[in-house]
């Protein structure tokens, strides 16, 4: 039997009078390679936002292992750092370089020691071909190597689930490639991951769930096979011919 | 005319050089000194004004935090929007009417007063300079589970201490001059020998010329320095690449990862490949 790692129950959310997000529920089990997909607007990166608790949801809970991270009473640093988070921005801190973006996490949030830090911060960077770049900063390599390296980050932290917002949007498409090898190899290995993307071939052939969105609710959702050849909704549908085709 | 001027800033040199050589290491110290401490308050306001506070915060945080806000706001409006010279002459003649007590030392006083000056200034330069780092570098801190101390710490003020390192150099110039008004509560600095001196041998433009010159030597050099330790702080301009294969070898794939991480493939539990 698969243990749920994450469940959303009933999340709203509104910016003012706007609504978001409108009763979404949704499960991931351990290993689960979920892609959430749909036109711009419709909610998708909120919704991620708010699992990582950027966003303060206007009402539902999310469980964590059975336990709702959204009340006070949940440490949320650590809940932060066992859900990493991969921005289309890539985020990466400026002021450090490539080794110390993969290590500053781990020790001050993890307590890890110093030499026991740089060695897995400098494994996770050989597993996304970064290691030769320890020494740079972030405005000295590509958008790629960047969001390998934020990978790594995320990666360093050892999390149980990895969030990406949208990894490959801000990238050349050149660049594309290197990055979706990466996650390609994360789903490999048995990562959960949670993937905002419109890469529909990364949605089709890497995932084992597709959640399809629309005006912030969850149109359709199941295993990629049925949503890519037989979707049941008409805006699936619709939403799947636009994008395919062009 | 010319040789005239010369010999007399020489004399004046000559008989008292030392008594200006100390009057400009007092004004160093205490430039330096309460530049140092304007900024460590300046940032700490800084971290302390930008702590966020959703509306779902309790109401004693959000009380606490706005309270702070008030106090801060408050500070840099006073200490910002009165000459120096008074704050000076009212903390130091003020204390014995509030506390009873004076201030025996007039270092103590002098150090005081042109901290919390520069500070009041600087809560507004670091405030500045938070504003304008990208959100993201916020947002990345937060995903990888940081607290406000340690995003503001190791990610937020360092960048900012780059972006505002102007600022400070503006604040450190302003104060080798500034300290000068302090010969009002009988602090000795580079100008109260001016004074003194002028006064005792009545070589008035001579000695103002020697102050000119010192002065401006001063804060030729803090320019340099700081254009110097501003290049530092933005990094080298160029990186090495480092060999991989000797960091495969360091990074001990086999003593790492930890049990049970997901590619730990020596692991009993590992469960790459089968599914």
């Amino acid at each position: 039997m698969s243990e749920h790692i994450l469940e959303v129950r009933h999340l709203s959310k509104a910016f003012g009078s706007h609504a978001v997000l409108k009763d979404i529920d949704f499960t991931v089990d351990k290993g689960d390679v979920t892609s959430i997909i749909g036109a711009s607007g419709s909610g998708k990166s909120t919704l991620l936002r708010c699992i990582n608790l950027l966003e303060t949801l206007t009402t539902g809970e999310i469980l964590f292992h059975g336990q709702d991270v959204t009340k006070g009473n949940i440490n949320q640093s650590s809940y932060r750092a066992k859900v990493g988070m991969v921005f289309q921005s890539f985020n990466l801190f400026s002021n450090m370089t490539v080794l110390a973006n993969c290590m500053i996490g781990q020790q001050k949030v993890s307590g890890i020691p110093k030499e026991e830090a740089r060695k897995r911060a400098i494994y996770y960077l050989n597993k996304v071909g970064m290691a030769p770049y320890i020494n740079a900063r972030p405005d000295q390599i590509s958008g790629g190597q960047k969001q390998r390296v934020a990978i790594a980050r995320a990666l360093s932290m050892e999390p149980e689930v990895l969030l990406f917002d949208e990894p490959t949007s801000a990238l050349d498409p050149e660049m594309v490639g290197e990055v979706l090898d990466v996650m390609k190899s994360l789903a490999k290995d048995r990562m959960t991951m949670l993937v905002v993307t419109h890469e529909m071939s990364f949605a089709r052939d890497v995932s084992n769930h597709v959640v399809y969105m629309a005006d912030g609710v969850i149109e359709e959702a199941g295993p990629p096979s049925v949503i890519f050849t037989n979707p049941q909704s008409q805006r699936t549908r619709d939403f799947l011919k636009r994008i395919l085709d062009t | 005319m010319f040789t005239q001027l010369l010999s007399d800033i020489g004399g004046l040199w000559e008989k008292y050089g030392t008594v200006y050589l100390t009057g400009i290491a007092n004004t160093l110290i205490l430039a330096i000194t309460a530049t140092l401490i304007g900024c460590i308050i300046g940032f700490f306001c800084g971290i302390l004004q930008t702590i966020p506070c959703g509306p779902n915060e309790n109401i004693v945080k959000r009380v606490l935090l706005k309270l702070i806000r008030i106090i801060i706001r408050a500070y840099v409006e006073i200490f910002r929007g009165t000459p120096m010279i008074l704050q000076a002459v009212f903390i130091y003649y003020g204390m014995p009417y509030f506390f009873g007590v004076s201030f025996k030392d007039i270092w103590t006083v002098s150090i005081i007063v042109v901290s919390v000056n520069t500070g009041a200034y600087m809560a507004e330069s670091v405030r500045g300079g938070i504003m304008s780092i990208d959100p993201g570098q916020f947002e990345g801190a937060k995903a990888i589970g940081m607290n406000h101390w340690q995003t503001m710490l190791y990610v937020i003020l360092p960048q900012t201490l780059r972006n505002i390192m102007p600022q400070i150099g503006n604040n450190y110039i302003i104060n080798v001059k500034d300290t000068s008004v302090m010969f009002i509560i009988g602090f000795s600095d580079f100008f109260a020998v001016h004074k003194m001196v002028s006064g005792a041998v009545f070589k008035y433009f001579p000695s103002a010329f020697l102050e000119m010159f010192g002065y401006l030597c001063l804060t030729l050099l803090a320019s340099f320095l700081l254009r110097k330790f501003e290049k530092k702080l933005a990094g080298k301009s160029n990186y090495e690449l480092v060999n991989a294969d000797q960091l495969v070898m360091a990074a001990g794939t086999y003593s790492y990862p930890a049990d049970g991480s997901p590619f730990d493939e020596t692991s009993k539990d590992y469960k790459g490949e089968a599914k």
